[in-house]
């Protein structure tokens, strides 16, 4: 059977040696340098130019007249304005500086785009990781190292925190400091860590999985990827808003505390929106990628799970992030031009509005953390235990069910909100029932373990770890479910326990398991297999001491989001903050392998796991279009121990394509 | 395998049984909720111990020695196992769903006599109002007669509040703009404490009121002492708003008030008059006391008392600060 091999054109926005012209008006840092301070300052002759315009009282130019008594003596209502221009505008301009928009622009304004030689794929020194790349390789790595980095501030947060509630009374920081640290630690390592992260892994990944040369749009690509620092240092630099500090209302952000709180709020609103626009962006790429550039002979039902689960996330993100984007756009509204979304009184919005919009985008969220890692796990046990995944057509399905349900139980975080008493039984069925897709997925992993050879490699313990794990959270899921367990357990602690169960446990777990999982394909050295066992059993222990405690705590009158406790909670806490502490330093392990092993690490062979899936079939790391010649796919990603059974045929072993199907041995 | 499933049950029943997760249930409404607790524990304990059972015998029993190379057993499914854990966890939540219903249905109905206490809850702070024989009571604290039911009317002032008291399982929104309720008969006597557990702002950890169960004598007795209080005038009105008003977040010797959430008024006080005092009351961003924010606290004790009982409550503060 004769295969085409498709001809894409791949299109190099740049990276290569730079065409002549000066270095200073050329993309890149040196372009940022001049080019982000000004916009800086352009944003703030626009929004005094316009208020003096307009004839405000305040803000006008005396502000910026350095002889002046009144010298940048803002009135936080006149900060509110500047916030938003420099966090519009600035963006925009270092995106455009770096070099983001580069090909458009020339395109739009008819001159001469790049000649696409293919030069910017591929990284030849970690300085091509500081550019805007089109390699989906490289895209990832930057993804990956980027998350790590504001997984690590966040969990320093969690520390600071935790030092706090040591014991009863206020210690190291105020409550506004404290409020800060909670609500920044939870949005950096949602919107900055978990949801990139799977994007991260799943971008290295999908398009070797599914025998594509790159993702369906590269620039795109690119683009979704700077704007995640953006975004993670607008949340980040919040800390540093005079008169107040940090967004201190949650990552939930609920009005009308996100209206009526300090300036440093519109630092979540802005920074949602950007990270937000990455995510959507990164989905729409997943989407057509998996879509339309599947090997010839990939059908869906031989897709492995986890590009299954990308596809129902993205779709999950595609349709629901727009929701929260808009909820806070209104509450930047609320703030900034004073209407009445979502704050009571004349003319009063609705204030539990603003929990349905929030929660929308949020619930789904949940999955959006979850599913990825629900395909990362998949990969691993099959791998680890040399067997067949069980019963995959049930778990690609499970996963496409979820995905239907998740869009339907959002209001069961609001059994106490005082909305509307009919709405919370039917939420509460539909929230139960998304316990029997997720079960599927338990048993399943449990029955692919049965009868397995089954290897204890760092990625293997941590997927086996997320799956116990995953399965205290879904449990204690089933307590919050149960409307009147909710009514007294509801933002306590064991609401914290569970959160963390299923974040730390489900999502954090698999992330582990997948980095090490990919590592060696990735860097092209080994991990050292002892620190990375190290790694896994303090973090297990960690984990397990610092969140299961919480449960009690939280059932026996511990609220959450709290400074201070009353002082019956004090021992259990101390013990808490001790575990925690151990449980961060476990983090220095981990990036201490890391980064040894990728500098120094042993030289991994093209497939160390022995697996069937389309990216070990390659070198480590992969050639720059991944495949000499796109593969020809014949059979199941997972047929461990059926002899004979392949998965895909490689560089041009087509003799071996026309083979008859394996028949299935049960 | 059987064995350490069993095993894992039993130390899991242990746990939950021997380790009081739930504090005590002193309200009628208690024992339905903890009874579904329980029905969803025997549930996950179950399931739990299915699961460990199988994945620790599975490690324990499948594990490849480091240099074998064979793969398992091509195992792709079995349509009689899918069917049964796809439908036994959805007839178990099912039956979860249920129970549940059954039970906030009986929770949350509303016995024809019954008391009702207006809650209002603002940063940070609660207050309650009773209507009792034709007179307006309004205070700090949350008496309430046992085995009498009260509907509680929630609203709030300013921002989300969450009104809860763990013995009586029962909580529910304080949202500005709308009034929630809940039911609660409180079945023991004694001081329990009402947590708020919506984040509200920077006050939030700290965020207490006392509830009392009284006796129905204990609860007369009760009334009857905040009709006279409310009677009062002068530097006495003013010692009882400002135990009921500004005692949950600021400390006095003299109304032996002693939280810590607003400066120590023993240390702040004295030798204010009169003037500073009101514009401390209705204006709070004025001065603030340095180590304390601006915006904590509510800005709205202006509206909130009355011209007569703001000029008892800072007649009373003057004598204490010792300028009358």
């Amino acid at each position: 059977m004769a295969v085409e091999v498709h001809e894409r054109d791949y299109v190099v926005t740049h990276g290569g040696p730079t065409q002549g012209g000066n270095r200073w008006t050329s993309a890149g840092w040196l372009r940022v340098l001049w080019v982000a301070p000004l916009s800086f300052l352009l944003s703030i002759v626009l929004v005094i130019g316009l208020r003096l315009a307009l004839g405000y009282e305040t803000a006008g130019w005396e502000v910026l007249n350095p002889f002046g008594d009144s010298f940048f003596q803002f009135a936080p209502a006149d900060l509110q304005p500047l916030i938003v221009a420099w966090t519009v505008i600035v963006p925009l301009a270092f995106l455009a500086a770096l070099g983001g928009f580069d090909y458009w622009a020339y395109w739009v304004s008819g001159r001469p785009t790049r000649p696409e030689d293919h030069s910017g794929h591929g990284a030849r020194s970690w300085r091509d990781y500081f550019r805007v790349n089109t390699d989906h390789k490289v895209i990832g790595i930057q993804y990956l190292v980027t998350t790590i980095f504001f997984f690590v501030a966040a969990g320093l947060m969690a520390m600071f925190m935790r030092a706090e509630l040591a014991k009863p009374g206020m210690q190291f920081v105020d409550n506004n400091t404290f409020n800060g640290l909670f609500s920044v630690h939870a949005s950096l390592m949602i919107f900055l860590f978990v949801i990139p992260a799977f994007a991260g892994l799943g971008n290295y990944v999908i398009p070797l999985m599914i025998g594509a040369p790159d993702m369906a749009f590269p620039r795109l690509n690119a683009l979704s990827f700077w704007l995640l620092p953006i975004a993670g240092l607008t949340m980040l630099s919040s800390f540093l808003v005079p008169n107040g500090g940090a967004f201190a209302a949650g990552w939930t952000n609920y009005a009308p505390l996100a209206v009526q709180q300090a300036e440093g709020n519109l630092m979540f609103q802005m920074g949602v929106q950007w990270a937000g626009a990455s995510s959507i962006m990164t989905a729409l790429n997943f989407l057509v990628t998996i879509i339309t550039m599947r090997a010839p002979g990939m059908s869906f039902w031989r897709l492995p799970l986890l590009v299954w689960a990308n596809f129902a996330t993205s779709t999950l993100v595609v349709i629901a992030t727009p929701f929260i984007a808009g909820s806070q756009f209104f509450i930047l509204f609320d703030r900034v031009l004073h209407t009445h979304f979502f704050t009571p009184g004349e003319p009063g919005g609705d204030v539990i509005a603003y929990q349905h919009i929030f929660w929308f985008y949020s619930h789904p969220a949940v999955y959006i953390m979850m599913l990825p890692g629900f395909g990362i796990a998949s990969e691993v046990i099959s791998v680890f235990a040399r067997k067949p995944i069980f019963g995959y057509r049930l778990m690609a399905l499970s996963l496409m069910a979820i995905l239907i349900l998740g869009f339907s139980v959002w209001a069961h975080h609001m059994f106490v909100s005082g909305m509307s008493p009919w709405l919370r039984i039917p939420m509460m069925v539909t929230t139960m029932l998304i316990a029997v897709p997720t079960g599927i997925k338990v048993f399943s992993w449990l029955a692919t373990l049965w009868e397995g050879r089954i290897h204890f490699k760092t990625p293997m313990l941590f997927a086996s770890g997320f799956v116990s794990m995953f399965v205290i959270g879904g449990l204690s899921g089933i307590y919050l479910g149960a409307i009147p367990i909710d009514i007294h357990a509801s933002d306590t602690y064991f609401v914290v326990a569970h959160i963390h169960y299923v974040l730390f446990g489900g999502s954090l777990f698999t992330i582990f398991a997948g980095i090490y999982y990919w590592f060696p394909k990735m860097t092209g050295r080994m991990y050292n297999e002892r620190l990375g066992k190290l790694h896994f059993w303090l973090t297990f222990i960690g984990f397990n001491v610092t969140f299961f405690p919480m449960h009690w705590l939280g059932l026996q009158g511990m609220p959450r989001r709290v400074s201070d406790y009353a002082a019956e909670f004090g021992s259990l806490n101390f013990v808490i903050t001790i575990a925690s502490f151990f449980l961060g330093a476990s983090t220095v392990v981990f990036l201490y392998n890391m980064i040894v092993s990728w500098a120094r690490g042993e030289p991994a062979p093209g497939n160390p796991w022995r697996a069937l899936t389309l990216e070990w079939q390659v070198s480590s790391p992969p050639p720059i279009f991944n495949f000499d010649e796109i593969p020809q796919v014949v059979g199941s990603p997972y047929e461990y121990g059926v002899r004979g059974a392949r998965h895909a045929v490689m560089n041009g072993d087509r003799a071996a394509a026309t083979e008859p199907e394996r028949e299935r041995v049960h | 395998m059987v064995l350490v499933g069993v095993a894992v049950g039993g130390a899991l029943a242990l746990v939950a049984v021997l380790i009081p997760w739930l504090p005590s249930a002193d309200a009628e409404e208690a024992g339905p909720v903890d009874q579904v607790y329980w029905f969803v524990t025997i549930i996950c304990i179950v399931i739990f111990a299915l699961v460990a059972g199988v994945s620790v015998y599975a490690v324990w029993k499948f594990r490849a020695a480091p240099d074998d190379e064979d793969d398992g057993s091509p195992i792709h499914g079995h349509t009689g196992l899918e069917v049964v854990w796809t439908a036994v966890p959805a007839a178990l939540v099912t039956a979860i769903s249920i129970y549940s219903g059954v039970v906030l249905v009986q929770i949350e109905r509303i016995p024809p006599e019954h008391r009702v206490v207006e809650v209002t809850a603002q940063q940070f702070a609660w207050s309650f109002t009773y209507e009792e024989n034709g007179t307006q009571i309004t205070s700090g604290t949350l008496a309430l007669p046992v085995d009498q039911p009260v509907e509680l009317k929630l609203t709030a002032r300013d921002v989300i509040h969450s009104f809860w008291v763990p013995e009586w399982r029962m909580k529910k929104d304080a949202v500005p703009g709308i009034e929630t309720d809940i039911v609660v008969t409180p079945s023991k006597v004694g001081n329990f404490t009402v947590v708020c557990t919506e984040l509200c702002g920077l006050g939030h950890a700290t965020m207490r009121a006392q509830a009392v169960v009284l006796t129905q004598q204990g609860f007369e007795d009760w009334l009857r002492e905040q009709r006279r209080l409310a009677e009062q005038a002068g530097s006495a009105q003013g010692a009882t708003l400002f135990t009921q008003q500004c005692g949950t977040c600021h400390a006095l010797a003299d109304a032996g008030t002693t939280a810590e959430v607003g400066p120590n008024l023993d240390n702040v006080l004295p030798g204010k008059g009169a003037d500073f005092i009101q514009e401390s009351i209705v204006n709070p961003n004025a001065e603030i006391t340095p180590g304390f924010q601006p915006d904590v606290m509510p800005g709205n004790f202006g509206e909130v008392l009355s011209q007569q009982q703001l000029d008892s409550l800072v007649e009373y503060l003057q004598e204490v600060a010792g300028q009358r």
